[in-house]
């Protein structure tokens, strides 16, 4: 059996145990999660989750939910939201499994799922266009341009997480922008959303500028219902932000980010070289683990608490690192250990800043890292500008069990996959590589065929990787050529392709992992883009200098040589101008001449 | 469609039918009260276009059958809409005759005493011109009102006073453009935490309901709120002052218009067509508390043509010193939402004259029938001229037959004004300006508009520059030839 780590595990049981002691009423938590990861980076992970009763949700009466959001979902007749900005890559070789089991992220650039109440397909979709450019103003990204092409109903890539009364007439429909660039300018309405809008509470520490300073951020917003059993329906929306963060970059004082060199009496050289001298130094890699604090890596500190966030006693910043590591806090915070011996929580002060510090120091003992359940990558491969491949990689790393997953991919229409090539080869622990029919794997296929300017591939496979091995799929495709206004100005930087979502299905707990690989992106032929101008150019030149010729015919004089010299010698202009005549006919020998 | 625009197919006019009902008299008696009542009206009317006509009912019944029915359109009825009904009651110990309105119902009660039943042979009895004294004077603010609209920016009528004539205008800038939908939102923000909840459901149900209800048969109404924490001032914003003298903080009045910061409070308009009217109760934070507006002491204001604010100042609990309460219950709420209710009216253009609510409301309905009428016919004239301007401009089928349906539903209005039928005339008039509008505003010929004839120009320069230089050459040439050979004319002359 796969292990499970232990910080996703957590994650879950933390919402877990918050989902079950939260649907009573209508309210509002928050909570940050904190973890020093390996190569100096720290993972933060804002969590804020508020309720509201689905009868003053639809009465139109807002308290913890945002107005704004909630009239859009209504007027678009969403019944669940999903949301999805990050930018990044989540390097899970040395940071371990995905925060919130990769369900709380999206690919890179903006992505989207909603599940929208229709009576069929086509009111669906005008809801949903409805939706996208609602959303694209009030989240300032370009969500308005989701449009059919970028639009794909997956089969069984997601399930519905609110409790809907009935799933009959609800349409799930999921659109990705993977060319999005994610920043501040999202950052804002996202935090209007908030009860507390980053005035205090742990969303008082978001700062633009680290924010999306860092290797990995995905921000997330999530609706829906939840009808516990005998209970009144409620609305929950929740709200987070995860993001590692390069210590050592982050602590650069803003004013002044250009790294500089360690000066030479502060480095620690290795002096069994034979060339350590004075001047020569080869560094030591460091022993201890770096320190840090909320106020250097956050660029401020934390302003209290929210004051709406619940009940006393609630924990509102969390910290994982093993208990030997000593850490400070600002006076009136509360530590409270966990028996785990790596998790420490602390109350906060509702009144007062709070800061936490940890300093270096050279540690025996390191937070576990488990690793992931699957490891997953694609890359386009292949050269020229008529075809190309895709190339898909899974790594079980587990010795015992197989994974089971759904491997959805949606591409654009103008590359056009064809599925009849496509091949699997395994390579087991021993490194030989097999190749083996593709229906060994798969055990089930949901294709949907482009069609050219209207809709996208959508590919979905049930694949199961055999344990300790690794499995590559592999298809060619054709680059369709684009009219000329269908490019973009930067037409030669490459098309994207959204990033393919994998969905493991047997994990322990039943709950749903996600992975989700890179965007990739693809180079078509571009045409000469001056081309049209140079034709009009070209054409009028030769249309100009056939009338000039045309024109100089008409127009010219054609005089006898006396009348020209009469015409000319009576006065000094007269002679200047025969001066000029006979210049011009000398240069012009061709011109017409009467003798 | 010009002639709609200019105002020669349809001249709006404004019968007004006023029931009167006299139990104490005879028939005879009070037909000559009609009659010379109606006199002493038409004397004193000078604006031609909106004039009441008096209508005898002795069953007192019917009258207030028709009274009912007034409020509510009356598609049924062929007979124009009841505006008021006058009860003639004989009180004795009465010296002169007084008047007294109803306050929620359409009825005006005159008391006279028994003495001034005018006999039959008596010209101008004092009751008749009391009464049309009273009535004059009653529907003189709506009189003014639509001469204003009608004639445009200059005042309508000359016996209008300036004064009055600057207020109405004010007023009608004021006001929001008529729509089908408003949306109301009313929202609650203050700088800090607390009040974080507020019994708005109960509020709205109570104070303001009944309103909305009242205003069904002119426009409909959505009611969304919200709690806003943590809004603070804008920094441009001037700060509020404490004033000694008061012993509160006061807002000057120029600053008031930067006291929303519509930068930060999510204010967004509404989703869904028609307009957002944002209703703001702002609770000071406790040290800036109470907070009211420097110059006249108010507590409330209005933002013409976007909503109203008003300054909530909670009792600060003791219990720990200075913070506002958390929860703000419904009986705070009662001089809020008493200002807000009043602030609704004046954003709708509902005139402050008379006292009574339902006959504010008709009047209401009259001035928006007069302004649909305008604006749709005016839309029309502005659509026709520019088709007549931009003869290339392609017209889609669908503005073709949404000019057809604004004109048979303008020439209805018009039909239903003059004969009375108010609330007739106002659903047409909402049917003509939506698809004026519609067709004035339709995607595919705007588009259309703005293909400048410069693109055109730029396509070609590489074709006209090599032609145009040889020919601009040509010219100078021949221009120097002309002038040479009449030179030496006038040389050779000379």
């Amino acid at each position: 059996m796969t292990t499970f780590s232990l910080l996703s595990l957590l994650l879950t049981l933390a919402v877990t145990l918050w989902s079950s002691s939260v649907l009573a009423s209508s309210d509002y938590h928050e909570q940050l999660f904190l973890q020093p990861l390996p190569q100096s980076s720290l993972l933060a992970s804002f969590n804020f989750r508020g309720n509201t009763s689905q009868q003053s949700f639809d009465n139109q009466h807002f308290r913890y939910f945002p107005r704004a959001l909630g009239q859009i979902l209504q007027h678009a007749h969403t019944k669940e939201l999903h949301l999805r900005f990050s930018t990044g890559r989540w390097d899970a070789e040395s940071w371990g499994p995905r925060p919130w089991n990769g369900s709380k992220e999206g690919g890179t650039g903006v992505e989207l799922w909603a599940w929208i109440d229709a009576a069929d397909d086509e009111e669906a979709f005008a809801r949903w266009t409805t939706l996208t450019q609602s959303l694209s103003g009030l989240f300032c990204a370009s969500l308005n341009f989701v449009d059919s092409t970028r639009t794909t109903r997956p089969v069984v890539s997601f399930e519905p997480t609110g409790g809907h009364s009935s799933t009959d007439g609800l349409h799930l429909l999921h659109g990705i922008l993977p060319g999005e660039v994610v920043c501040t300018e999202n950052l804002t309405p996202f935090l209007k959303l908030l009860p507390c809008k980053g005035k205090t509470g742990i969303s008082s520490l978001f700062d633009g500028h680290k924010l999306f300073d860092a290797a990995w951020q995905s921000m997330s917003v999530d609706m829906r219902p939840i009808c516990p059993p005998g209970g009144e329906c409620l609305v929950q929306i929740e709200q987070t932000v995860d993001m590692v963060l390069d210590i050592e970059r982050s602590k650069r004082p803003r004013a002044n980010p250009i790294p500089r060199p360690v000066p030479n009496e502060q480095l620690v050289c290795d002096t069994s070289k034979p060339y350590n001298s004075e001047d020569t130094c080869y560094p030591l890699e460091k022993v201890t683990e770096t320190g840090w604090s909320l106020m250097e890596v956050f660029g401020r500190s934390l302003q209290g608490v929210c004051p709406l966030a619940g009940s006393d006693g609630e924990q509102s910043v969390c910290l994982r690192v093993p208990h030997e590591r000593s850490v400070f806090t600002s006076e009136n915070a509360l530590e409270i250990k966990k028996d785990d011996g790596y998790t420490r929580c602390f109350k906060l002060d509702p009144s007062s800043p709070f800061d936490l510090a940890v300093h270096e120091q050279q540690m025996n003992t390191r937070v576990p890292l488990e690793d992931p359940i699957l490891h997953a990558e694609r890359t386009i491969v292949g050269h020229g500008q008529e075809r190309g491949g895709m190339r898909i990689i899974f790594g079980n790393p587990s010795e015992t069990a197989a994974v089971d997953f759904i491997y959805f991919e949606s591409l654009p229409w103008f590359l056009r996959p064809y599925i009849h090539t496509l091949q699997a080869t395994i390579t087991g622990r021993d490194g030989v590589r097999r190749e083996i029919p593709a229906s060994d794997l798969v055990t089930e296929t949901f294709f949907r065929p482009a069609i050219d300017r209207e809709r996208g591939t959508q590919l979905e496979l049930a694949l199961s990787v055999p344990a300790a091995s690794t499995v590559t799929l592999t298809y060619d495709f054709e680059k369709a050529i684009l009219r000329y206004t269908e490019y973009p100005p930067d037409a030669n930087r490459g098309f994207n392709v959204a990033p393919a979502v994998i969905r493991i299905l047997n994990t322990p707990d039943s709950s749903p992992v996600y992975i989700r690989s890179t965007s990739l992106l693809l180079p078509l032929p571009t045409p000469d883009f001056s081309m049209p101008y140079n034709v009009i150019i070209l054409t009028s030149t030769v249309i100009a200098l056939g009338f000039g010729t045309v024109f100089n015919l008409l127009v010219r004089r054609i005089v006898s040589l006396d009348e020209a010299a009469a015409l000319g010698a009576q006065n000094i202009k007269g002679r200047i101008l025969s001066k000029l005549v006979m210049i011009r006919d000398m240069l012009r020998p061709k011109a017409t001449k009467v003798e | 469609m010009v002639d709609w625009a200019d105002g020669k197919t349809c001249r709006p006019v404004f019968p007004l039918e006023i029931h009167v009902a006299a139990p104490g008299m005879q028939s005879s008696e009070s037909q000559h009260l009609l009659r010379t009542t109606q006199h002493a009206l038409d004397d004193l009317n000078e604006f031609a276009a909106h004039h009441l006509r008096l209508k005898l009912t002795n069953d007192t019944s019917t009258a207030q059958q028709s009274d009912d029915s007034s409020e509510v359109s009356n598609n049924g009825e062929e007979g124009p809409d009841t505006a008021l009904t006058v009860r003639l009651i004989a009180q004795d110990g009465l010296v002169v005759p007084k008047a007294e309105l109803h306050a929620d119902t359409t009825q005006l009660d005159v008391f006279y005493p028994p003495s001034q039943v005018p006999i039959p042979s008596s010209s101008n009895p004092p009751l008749s011109v009391f009464i049309a004294e009273e009535l004059q004077q009653l529907y003189g603010e709506e009189k003014a009102t639509v001469a204003h609209i009608l004639s445009g920016e200059k005042s309508g009528l000359d016996s209008v006073n300036p004064q009055f004539a600057e207020s109405i205008s004010r007023r009608l800038r004021r006001s929001m453009k008529y729509a089908d939908t408003y949306h109301l939102s009313f929202s609650l923000f203050t700088p800090g935490s607390e009040p974080s909840s507020w019994d708005i459901e109960a509020a709205v149900q109570e104070y303001l309901a009944p309103l909305l209800h009242a205003f069904a048969p002119i426009s409909n109404f959505t009611v969304d709120t919200q709690v806003q924490l943590y809004a603070t001032f804008s920094p441009m914003a001037p700060p509020p002052v404490y004033d000694e003298a008061e012993a509160a903080w006061t807002l000057k009045k120029e600053d008031l218009s930067a006291f929303v910061n519509a930068a930060e409070w999510p204010l967004n308009p509404s989703i869904g067509n028609g307009p957002t009217l944002n209703f703001i109760l702002y609770v000071p934070a406790p040290s800036q508390a109470p907070m009211m507006v420097k110059e006249n002491r108010a507590f409330s204001w209005i933002v013409p043509q976007w909503g109203g604010v008003f300054l909530l100042n909670p009792p600060l609990s003791p219990a720990d010193k200075g913070s506002n309460p958390a929860h703000l219950s419904q009986e705070y709420l009662r001089p809020a939402f008493m200002t807000f209710s009043h602030q609704l009216l004046t954003l709708l253009g509902t005139p402050t004259t008379p006292a009574s609510l339902p006959l504010r409301l008709q009047t209401l309905i009259r001035i928006r029938a007069a302004t649909l009428l305008l604006s749709a016919s005016s839309t029309m004239g502005s659509l026709a001229r520019l088709t007549e301007s931009l003869p290339s401009i392609p017209i889609p089928a669908t503005v073709a037959s949404s000019v057809s349906t604004t004109l048979s539903h303008l020439s209805a209005t018009c039909s239903h004004l003059r004969s009375g039928r108010f609330n007739d005339a106002l659903a047409t008039a909402r049917v003509a300006e939506t698809e004026a509008e519609r067709s004035f505003f339709e995607k595919s010929m705007v588009g259309q508009v703005y293909f400048p004839d410069e693109h055109k120009v730029a396509v070609y320069l590489p074709l006209l520059g090599p032609i145009g230089v040889p020919l601009f050459v040509g010219l100078m040439k021949e221009l120097k030839r002309i002038i040479a050979g009449w030179k030496a004319q006038r040389r050779a002359a000379a």
